[in-house]
C-alpha cells in the first residue's frame, strides 16, 4: 500500500497532468472529486437561497467573507499539516501551539504598548517561541524515531500547559493595539492566509524542497539513498508546521483582541480533516495544498451553509464526520483502481 | 493573605503529625480509617477550593474565598484544572482528599461523573459544598438519591440569569423581532439552563421569534461563522444572546463585520476583563455579570459554619448585575467585572 501510493503519488504530486488519451471519467471524478463536491455543495445552497430568498448565496460579499474567514483559521494550521502528512507524519500539537502563540502574541504586543509597530517585535518573537516545540517534535520523530502520533501527542500536552502558564493567572490575555486590530480586521486574515498559501504551494510544487518532501514521504530509505538529508528535512518540516500554527495564533489574537491558550483546540481536527479531504494519504507521499484548501473550504461551507438553511446544530457535526469518512473511502477506492 | 497564614504556622506541626499518622494508619487499616471522620481543628479549619477550569471567573471566586478565609482563620488550599474535564478534575480532587481538609468547595465539571469521587470525600469525613455547578439534581440533604450528601449549593441561578437576559433583550428591541442564543456546547448544565430560562421568558413576548440555538464549541471563529450564517438568512435579526465568553466574542465580531453594531443588540453572559471597554465602544450592548466572588465568600463561610457544627442553607443564589453603557462607569457596578 505504502509503495503503491508512493509510486502513483510522485507524478500526481508534481502537478503536471498526465492527461489520458481517452477520457477516463472515473479517474477524473476520483482526482477532482473534492472540487466536484465543493461545487455541488455551493450549488445546493445557491438553489436553496434563490428559491427561498430570491438572492444569491455564492455571489454575496458578506457570505463569501464569512466563509473565507471561517476557513482561514484552520487553513493556516493545515498548510503546515499538509507538509507533515506528506512525509507520512502527523502533528497533533499544532492546535495548542496555536494557543501558545495566541497568548504569546498578546503578551509580546503588550510590551510594545499601543504603538502600531509593536507587531514588528511581537510577530517575530511569537514565531521564534513557537518553532521551539516544532523543532523538538522534529527531533523526536526524525532522530529518535518516536512515532509522530506519540511524540506530537506529548507536545500537545506540553504546549497546552505552556500556553496556560504564558497566559499568567487567567485563560485569556486581552490586548488593545491598533496594529494588531488592523491585522485582524476585514479581509486581512484571509489575505495573509492566501499569500502564505501561494508561497507554500510554490515551494511544495515547484522547488527542490517540495520534491524532497514527497520523496521522504514516499519512501524514506530510497530518499536517504538518493542523498537527501532526511533527518534535517523532517525537522525543518515540523518547525514549519509550528510556524504556521504560530501565524494562526497571531491572527486569532488579532481578530478577537485576546489571546487564549485554548484558541486552537477545536482547529486541530479540522486542519487534519482538511488535509485528508484534500486527498493526502496518511501513509505519506501524496497530497497538495490546493487539495487542502478545497478541504478547508468544504468544511467551512458545510458549517456556514447548514446554519444558513437552519439545520439543527447537531447535524453539522454529523455532516463533517461523514465527509471525512467518505473522502477516505474514495481515496481507498482510488488506490484499488490505481487511478 | 499573610494575615491568616501566620497563625497557621503555630498549628502546623500538629497538623503534619496528624497527616503522618493518617498516612501510616492508611497503609495498614484503610477501611477502618475511611469510616472514621477527620477531626477538625475548628479554630483553624482547612478548606480546599477546587473550581472547574482556569479562567477569570474562578479566580474572582478564589478572591472572594480568600476574603472569607482571612476573616475566619481558614487555611485555604487552591488548585485549578487546566481544562473543563472530569479526567483533569478528579485527580486533583483525589489529591485533596488525601490531604484531609475539613471541607472541600468544588465546582463539579460533570453532574454524574463527580458523584463517586465526592462520595469518597464524604466517607473520609470531609464536608462537601458545591459552588457554581452541582452533582445529581442540585437538591441536597433530601435523604434520597446517592448525590444529596453535599451540605450546600452556592451558585447563580442560571435559569434566572437566562430570564434576565431575555427581559433585558426584549426591552432593548422594543418587544418585537428575531433573536437566538449562541451557546457553548450541548450538555453543559449552566449554559443549558441559561438558554432554557431565556426561551421560557421569551414566550411572554408573542412578537419575538426565537430561532434554534447554535453551539460555538467555545471557539470564537465558529461563533462568527454561526452568526454570519443566521444573519445571511434572516436580515431582520434583532438580537443575540451569547451564553458564555467566547461565544459572545464571536457574536460581537460577526455583528461588527456586518456593520450592524447597535442595530442587532447583543447581550452576553459573564463580565470578563475588558468587558467595560467592549460595552463603551458598542461592541456589546449588555453584559450579565455573575457574582463569583460571593460564591467563594459564602462557600467558605458555610464550610466554616458546618465545621463548627452550625447548620447551613442547602441552597444560596448569589444574584446578577446587568451592565450597560449607562452604568458601566459606576464603581458599584464596575466592581463586578471579573479579575485575573
Amino acid at each position: 500500500m505504502q509503495k503503491a501510493s508512493s509510486l502513483s503519488g510522485q507524478p500526481r504530486a508534481t502537478g503536471t497532468s498526465s492527461a489520458p488519451r481517452t477520457i477516463d471519467y472515473k479517474a477524473l471524478v476520483g482526482r477532482f472529486w473534492p472540487w466536484l463536491f465543493l461545487a455541488v455543495l455551493c450549488l445546493f445552497f445557491e438553489i436553496w437561497s434563490q428559491v427561498i430568498q430570491q438572492r444569491s448565496f455564492v455571489f454575496n460579499a458578506y457570505n463569501l467573507q464569512s466563509i473565507a474567514l471561517a476557513a482561514s483559521a484552520p487553513m493556516l494550521l493545515a498548510i503546515g499539516q499538509t507538509f507533515v502528512i506528506i512525509t507520512a507524519g502527523i502533528d497533533l500539537s499544532v492546535g495548542f501551539v496555536m494557543g501558545l502563540a495566541a497568548v504569546c502574541a498578546a503578551q509580546f504586543t503588550l510590551i510594545g504598548g499601543s504603538s502600531p509597530w509593536a507587531l514588528g517585535l511581537s510577530v517575530p518573537l511569537t514565531i521564534a517561541v513557537s518553532v521551539i516545540p516544532g523543532a523538538i517534535n522534529g527531533t523526536l520523530v526524525a532522530r529518535y524515531r518516536v512515532p509522530a502520533f506519540i511524540g506530537t501527542l506529548g507536545m500537545y500536552g506540553i504546549a497546552r500547559g505552556a500556553g496556560f502558564l504564558a497566559a499568567g493567572s487567567g485563560m485569556t490575555v486581552s490586548v488593545d493595539n491598533p496594529g494588531l486590530q488592523w491585522l485582524g480586521s476585514g479581509w486581512n486574515p484571509v489575505i495573509v492566509t492566501v499569500v502564505l498559501l501561494a508561497v507554500m504551494h510554490f515551494i511544495l510544487s515547484r522547488t527542490r524542497f517540495g520534491q524532497y518532501t514527497y520523496a521522504v514521504g514516499g519512501n524514506e530509505q530510497s530518499a536517504a539513498r538518493a542523498g537527501i538529508n532526511v533527518r534535517r528535512h523532517k525537522i525543518v518540516i515540523y518547525m514549519l508546521a509550528a510556524a504556521f500554527a504560530a501565524v494562526g495564533g497571531i491572527v486569532y489574537t488579532a481578530r478577537f483582541s485576546a489571546g487564549s491558550a485554548t484558541a486552537g483546540e477545536p482547529m486541530l481536527l479540522n486542519s487534519i480533516a482538511a488535509v485528508v479531504i484534500g486527498g493526502a494519504s496518511l501513509f505519506g507521499g501524496t497530497g497538495n495544498l490546493i487539495g487542502t484548501l478545497i478541504g478547508a473550504l468544504i468544511i467551512a461551507v458545510i458549517e456556514f451553509g447548514l446554519v444558513f438553511i437552519n439545520v439543527d446544530a447537531f447535524w453539522q457535526f454529523i455532516a463533517v464526520g461523514v465527509v471525512i469518512i467518505v473522502s477516505v473511502l474514495i481515496d481507498q477506492y482510488k488506490e484499488r483502481l490505481g487511478v | 493573605m499573610n494575615s491568616f497564614t501566620k497563625p497557621q504556622c503555630t498549628t502546623h506541626p500538629a497538623r503534619a503529625r496528624r497527616r503522618l499518622i493518617n498516612a501510616v494508619m492508611g497503609a495498614f487499616m484503610l477501611s477502618a480509617l475511611a469510616a472514621s471522620p477527620a477531626h477538625a481543628d475548628t479554630d483553624h479549619p482547612v478548606v480546599a477550593l477546587l473550581p472547574g477550569v482556569v479562567d477569570p471567573f474562578y479566580f474572582t471566586m478564589y478572591h472572594g474565598a480568600q476574603k472569607a478565609a482571612a476573616e475566619d482563620n481558614v487555611q485555604l488550599l487552591f488548585q485549578l484544572p487546566k481544562s473543563w474535564n472530569t479526567t483533569e478534575q478528579v485527580p486533583i480532587l483525589k489529591a485533596f482528599i488525601a490531604k484531609r481538609p475539613d471541607a472541600i468547595l468544588v465546582s463539579p465539571v460533570d453532574a454524574q461523573q463527580l458523584i463517586e469521587p465526592l462520595t469518597e470525600a464524604k466517607n473520609a469525613g470531609i464536608k462537601v459544598i458545591t459552588v457554581d455547578t452541582y452533582i445529581g439534581t442540585g437538591r441536597y440533604q433530601t435523604g434520597s438519591g446517592n448525590a444529596d450528601f453535599p451540605l450546600s449549593f452556592v451558585a447563580s441561578d442560571n435559569r434566572e440569569g437566562g430570564r434576565i437576559a431575555a427581559r433585558t433583550l426584549a426591552k432593548a428591541i422594543g418587544g418585537k423581532g428575531i433573536v437566538f442564543c449562541e451557546s457553548l456546547k450541548p450538555g453543559v448544565s449552566s449554559t443549558d439552563a441559561r438558554v432554557q430560562g431565556f426561551q421560557e421568558e421569551m414566550k411572554k413576548y408573542p412578537n419575538i421569534k426565537v430561532l434554534p440555538t447554535l453551539y460555538s464549541e467555545d471557539d470564537a471563529n465558529k461563533a462568527v461563522s454561526d452568526v454570519s450564517g443566521v444573519m445571511a438568512r434572516e436580515p431582520g435579526l434583532s438580537g443575540v444572546f451569547g451564553t458564555n465568553t467566547f461565544s459572545g466574542k464571536g457574536v460581537a465580531q460577526a455583528i461588527h463585520m456586518a456593520g450592524k453594531s447597535g442595530t442587532v443588540k447583543l447581550i452576553v453572559f459573564d463580565a470578563v476583563p475588558g468587558i467595560d471597554k467592549d460595552i463603551k465602544i458598542g461592541l456589546v450592548d449588555y453584559a450579565i455579570a455573575q457574582r463569583p466572588a460571593d460564591m467563594g465568600y459564602y462557600g467558605v463561610k458555610y464550610a466554616v459554619d458546618a465545621i463548627r457544627g452550625k447548620s447551613v442553607p442547602k441552597e444560596k443564589s448569589t444574584g446578577f448585575v446587568v451592565m450597560d453603557k449607562s452604568n458601566i462607569d459606576n464603581a458599584d457596578v464596575k466592581q463586578y467585572i471579573y479579575s485575573n
